[in-house]
Order: structure tokens, then C-alpha cells, then sequence
């Protein structure tokens, strides 16, 4: 039986922690002791801003690294994390941690090197609500995916993967699950988050499902 | 003309963006909000106020307004608190800071505090907590100025009174210092439909720069801000000449007279003197400026400086940028968040960095329009009223659960 899908939306309050860091070690530090919300606010609500002016940089740890350490190759590999591999953000700390901890092991002259501005670390509250919005089929879920508000993409196709016990975002798992349709869950699932907005993973989520569509009807 | 209402916001914002404010004012329910500040006119402060106030009642939130009084030498004090919290030298004696507490307790006995949340604004009432010990409801601090280097003295007085509130609302992280408190980082944002916003006929625009005598024969490059040091007129007139010699143009300077400043006749002098007989400079000295007049000459203008050397906000680059022009802006206080160099903008950081800024904009006006596409598109996304009407809303809401990240509401 079909499950309806109701969207929900999410809304989240910046929050200023006065902690701030001026090269990498204070980095490493922030990252090390700060709370699983502000590293969540720092690499997957950076969707939300404007980030199509910061490529190819796509979180805003990779963004200060480059910008205002210059340190270009950590910066690459703090990019190329693949978010959708890390279903906690314990694991994605982790992550963070071995990578800048390398590269100062690896480059120790790059540890003290002071930023041109600091790194303002930023906590948030994040606040879920339903939308009144709710897709039945397949036809009524493209109609509204074009409608609904870019917060509302943001909490289906990004924020959700961190909601356990999913690991993966919403929109495919309701395909594959409700709408039984696995082989098109799996080209959304496999979409590459890295390297669109939000506006371009939304037009890319709906190519997949007229493409789908059309090979349905031939 | 009435002012707006929420549903006329749909056409600016967009309708999902206003029905998801009405879900979540739906989820605040029947709440109320007391903001106080020191002025019912003039500055932002007020301005921002006079407009989200009927916002937050249409949505359900009842909505009141009061403005503390005081003589004038309550008021000669807290303007010395105003420049001494943004870094000047001043020694407060005991006597002064007795002043200032005695108007608070004034003030607190004569006003009532019965609100869900109670919203004090800046530092002129923020002692007012200090006599309301036994409170049920949540107090929260909204600091509008840059606290980043206060005078020390008068910040270890005024500190104890800060960390009292439940939070602290600082517009940027720049401005913010370590507190006890929780902090939130609210944008100071414009009105899209004010007079100074609003939309105008091409007609108007021609009006307003016929009437003071300004062509439009060639590019118009403008700054709109007090004479004022900070602000860097002089600046701008040598970024000028230097652009002058390789590109055709106008520049137009505005600023209001501002009374209480004695610095800005000085400045203002220095600012002719730097103009010479060039015909190409035109300057204005409103007192005050007409809000639409203003709107017209950001308009009518083909680029708009902002190049200041120091700043708080600078919502004059957001009320640019919602127009599409394309911004220069000095890489200072507030500008760096509206303005990301080389996408919404241009930052500089020097008088010859303003003149190559100037230079390349005017030569490159593909390249000056995509700037200010995006640059509205940054302001619709983060530096309209709507957006702060969401923060007051999520901020009712994140105050009753302080200790949790994430909210569901059902």
C-alpha cells in the first residue's frame, strides 16, 4: 500500500559561541570539543548559503582553510569528503580530525600559520515542522517538489541523512519503499550532492523522474 | 499609503516562504513580545521596529513597542556608552553610571513587563533587568552595535547586567563577545516594500535627478552615507579621479547633516576640497533625507560605493544590492556578509582598490549586472524583514527548549 509522503520543512536560528580559531591548531581544537550541531551547521548547512560563490569549496571549514589559510590541498581533501559516506556526526568529526591532523603532521609549518580573519565557530537550533503538502503518487510528488520551499528540499534531500536510523535521504527511500520503484531510488540516491545547489539538485531529482517516466510509457 | 501587509509579501519572497512563517507562527500560538529601545524616531533601531512591530501582531504574536525616557543627560550618557561599546576612549565615573541606573530603575517602575518574551535593544534600557528579579518570562538582549572592542571599563560594568538575560542577539560574530549566555545571530535586515525599497517608476527616477541637477548623460557612480570619517567621502572622491582618467563619469555623494556631529562639517569641508571645481562631483547635504529621493538616486545610479574603512552593518549595501547594482564595498564590520567578493560584489581594501573597482564595473557591465542579480538574490535570502520575523519566531520557539539542538514541532 502507498504511504503518503508528507513534506516537512525545517528552520534553523544561528547561534554565535564567541570561540573562534586563527590557524589550523585552534582549528583542530574547535573541531575536537565543539558540539555535533555546530559540525553540522558547518559543512552540511553550507547548501543553504550560497554556495554555488565558494566553489568548488563546499563546506565552511574547506572555505577558511583555503581562503584565509591558503592551504589549497587540505582545502581539496576537506571538499572531497563524500557526506553521504558518514551517517553520524560523530564519524564525520572524525573524519575531520584525521584529515586536518595529517596535513599538520605532514606540513608542521602550516599548523601556526595565522588566518588573515579568524573562524567564527556558529551553533545552531534547528526547528522540524510539517508542510501541508503531501504527494500520493509519483505525478503528485514531481508536481510539488517543484513547489515547495528550498528548506524543505534542504530537510528531504540533505539534512535527512543525518536522522538516523536512515542513511540516505528521504525522497528515495519513500520511492523505493512506498512507491516501489528501486531502479529510480537508486539513480537519486546515487545523484553526487558534492557538486550541485540545492536548486540544481532539484532540477536534477526531476530530469530523474521524467526520464523515468517517459521509459514507462514507451 | 497603508502599510504592507504580510500577504503582500507573497510577490517579493515568494508565497512558500510566507506560508511556511504561517506554520511556524502557527506553532508559537498566542504569545506576546514587549520590545523596548531609547527612541520612537530616527536610526535603524526604530525604523526596523515601526515595521516588524505589525508584522508579528498579524501573525498572532501581540506586539508592543515601548521607548524608555530620560533628560538629557541620560541621553549625553548613553551616547557616550554608544561610542565607548564600538572602542572610544572615555572614563566613566560613578557618578555617571549612577545616572544611567537611576533612569533604568525610572523606567522599570513605570513600565510593565508581563510579555512571554521582553525584547530590550541596545544598551541604553539593558540595566531595566536589573529590577525585575522574580520574572516568569524570558528577557533576551538585542545588541545592535559592534562589541568586538569595547571600552573595558564600561564593558565590565554593563556585563553583569547582560549576562542576567536569558540570551543575547548580536548581528554578526564579528560583534559578538564571550558571554554566559546563549547568543543568537540575527542580520539586521531592510524592508522590501518601505519607501526607501520600493519599487518606483522609471518617471520618478528622472524627477528626483532633475531636481537636483544631476545628468544623466554619463555612468553614475554613488555613495550614500554620512560625511563622516568612517565612512571615507574624502576616499571615494581620489578613487574617483583616479578612475576618471580612464573612464567617463559622475559621482555623487549624499549624506544627511547630522546635527549632534560637529565632525561632519569638517569632513564635509575636506570633501569639497578634495572635489575642487571638478563638474563631474556632485554633493549633497540633505537634513534629513526623503526616503523615496533616496530610493531614486540609488536607482538612477549605474554603481553604488560603500567604501568604508570601518562599520557596524552598512544596510545601505543590502538596499543597493536588493536594487541590482552592482557594490563596492570596504572589507569591513558587516560588508563581507552582504557583499562576497566577486559575486555579489566587490571588496577593496584601499583607495586604489576602490578606482580599479570603479574602473572594471564600468567597463565590464555584463559583469556589473551579474554581480547585482546575485547580489539581490543574497538579500532575499538573508537581509529581508520577512527573514527576521522567522528569527523572532524560531527564537519564541528555541526559548522554551534552551537546551535542546533540535526542535520537532507536531
Amino acid at each position: 500500500m502507498i504511504k503518503v509522503f508528507q513534506f516537512s520543512s525545517s528552520a534553523s536560528l544561528e547561534r554565535l559561541t564567541g570561540r573562534r580559531a586563527s590557524n589550523l591548531e585552534e582549528l583542530l581544537i574547535l573541531i575536537e570539543t565543539c558540539s555535533d550541531s555546530s559540525i553540522f551547521y558547518h559543512t552540511f548547512s553550507a547548501f543553504l548559503k550560497l554556495r554555488e560563490a565558494q566553489v568548488p569549496f563546499n563546506s565552511d571549514f574547506a572555505i577558511w582553510v583555503a581562503r584565509m589559510l591558503n592551504e589549497r590541498a587540505l582545502a581539496e581533501k576537506l571538499t572531497a569528503i563524500d557526506l553521504s559516506e558518514y551517517d553520524t556526526l560523530e564519524s564525520l568529526r572524525n573524519r575531520l580530525i584525521q584529515l586536518i591532523g595529517r596535513h599538520v603532521k605532514e606540513n608542521p609549518l602550516s599548523c601556526k600559520k595565522m588566518a588573515n580573519e579568524p573562524f567564527y565557530l556558529h551553533d545552531m537550533t534547528r526547528v522540524v515542522y510539517l508542510t501541508d503538502h503531501f504527494a500520493y503518487d509519483l505525478a503528485s510528488f514531481r508536481a510539488l517538489l517543484k513547489k515547495i520551499s528550498i528548506y524543505s528540499f534542504y530537510f528531504h534531500f540533505i539534512e535527512s541523512r543525518m536522522q538516523p536510523p536512515l542513511k540516505t535521504d528521504n525522497f528515495s527511500a519513500w520511492i523505493e519503499e512506498s512507491l516501489e520503484m528501486p531502479s529510480l531510488a537508486q539513480k537519486i540516491r546515487r545523484i553526487d550532492i558534492s557538486i550541485y545547489t540545492l536548486e540544481g539538485l532539484r532540477s536534477r531529482i526531476i530530469q530523474l523522474i521524467d526520464g523515468y517516466s517517459e521509459a514507462q510509457t514507451r | 499609503m497603508a502599510a504592507p501587509t504580510l500577504f503582500d509579501y507573497r510577490e517579493v519572497v515568494g508565497p512558500d516562504i510566507i506560508e511556511e512563517l504561517t506554520i511556524l507562527a502557527s506553532h508559537v500560538g498566542n504569545r506576546s513580545i514587549k520590545m523596548v529601545n531609547s527612541t520612537a524616531v530616527g536610526g535603524g533601531v526604530a525604523e526596523m521596529l515601526l515595521r516588524i512591530v505589525p508584522l508579528l501582531n498579524e501573525m498572532g504574536i501581540q506586539t508592543t513597542w515601548d521607548v524608555v525616557e530620560g533628560d538629557d543627560e541620560f541621553f549625553e550618557i548613553t551616547k557616550r556608552f554608544h561610542n565607548a561599546l564600538q572602542g572610544q576612549e572615555d572614563d566613566f565615573q560613578k557618578k555617571v553610571l549612577e545616572t544611567y541606573l537611576a533612569w533604568n530603575e525610572k523606567n522599570h517602575n513605570k513600565l510593565c513587563f508581563d510579555e512571554d518574551l521582553i525584547v530590550i535593544h541596545d544598551p541604553q534600557p539593558a540595566a531595566l533587568i536589573q529590577w525585575h528579579k522574580k520574572r516568569k518570562n524570558r528577557w533576551v538582549w538585542r545588541c545592535h552595535i559592534d562589541l568586538s572592542h569595547p571600552n573595558q571599563r564600561l564593558w565590565e560594568f554593563l556585563k553583569p547586567y547582560i549576562e542576567k538575560y536569558d540570551a543575547a542577539i548580536f548581528s554578526s560574530a564579528l560583534f559578538s563577545p564571550q558571554l554566559a549566555i546563549p547568543q543568537y545571530r540575527f542580520y539586521p535586515a531592510i524592508d522590501p516594500l518601505d519607501d526607501k525599497n520600493r519599487a518606483l517608476e522609471d518617471t520618478y527616477v528622472e524627477e528626483v535627478f532633475a531636481k537636483y541637477d544631476i545628468p544623466r548623460d554619463k555612468p553614475i557612480v554613488t555613495q550614500i552615507s554620512r560625511y563622516d570619517p568612517w565612512k571615507d567621502p574624502v576616499g571615494v572622491v581620489r578613487a574617483f579621479k583616479m578612475a576618471k582618467r580612464y573612464v567617463d563619469c559622475r559621482l555623487l555623494l549624499v549624506g544627511d547633516k547630522a546635527a549632534d556631529d560637529p565632525e561632519s562639517g569638517k569632513i564635509l569641508a575636506r570633501v569639497r576640497e578634495e572635489a575642487g571645481n571638478d563638474t563631474d562631483i556632485h554633493i549633497l547635504l540633505f537634513s534629513p533625507s526623503i526616503a523615496m529621493e533616496i530610493n531614486a538616486l540609488q536607482r538612477g545610479s549605474d554603481l553604488i560605493l560603500q567604501k568604508s574603512i570601518r562599520e557596524g552593518f552598512a544596510l545601505t549595501v543590502a538596499e543597493a544590492l536588493w536594487k541590482r547594482r552592482a557594490v563596492i564595498g570596504g572589507a569591513t564590520g558587516g560588508i563581507p556578509a552582504q557583499i562576497i567578493d566577486g559575486y555579489t560584489g566587490l571588496l577593496v581594501h584601499s583607495v586604489e582598490g576602490a578606482s580599479l573597482g570603479i574602473r572594471r564595473l564600468l567597463n565590464h557591465t555584463d559583469f556589473a549586472r551579474e554581480l547585482g542579480e546575485n547580489g539581490h538574490q543574497r538579500v532575499k535570502d538573508e537581509f529581508l524583514i520577512t527573514k527576521n520575523l522567522k528569527r523572532y519566531l524560531l527564537l519564541l520557539l528555541a526559548l522554551d527548549k534552551l537546551k535542546e539542538g533540535t526542535i520537532f514541532l507536531a
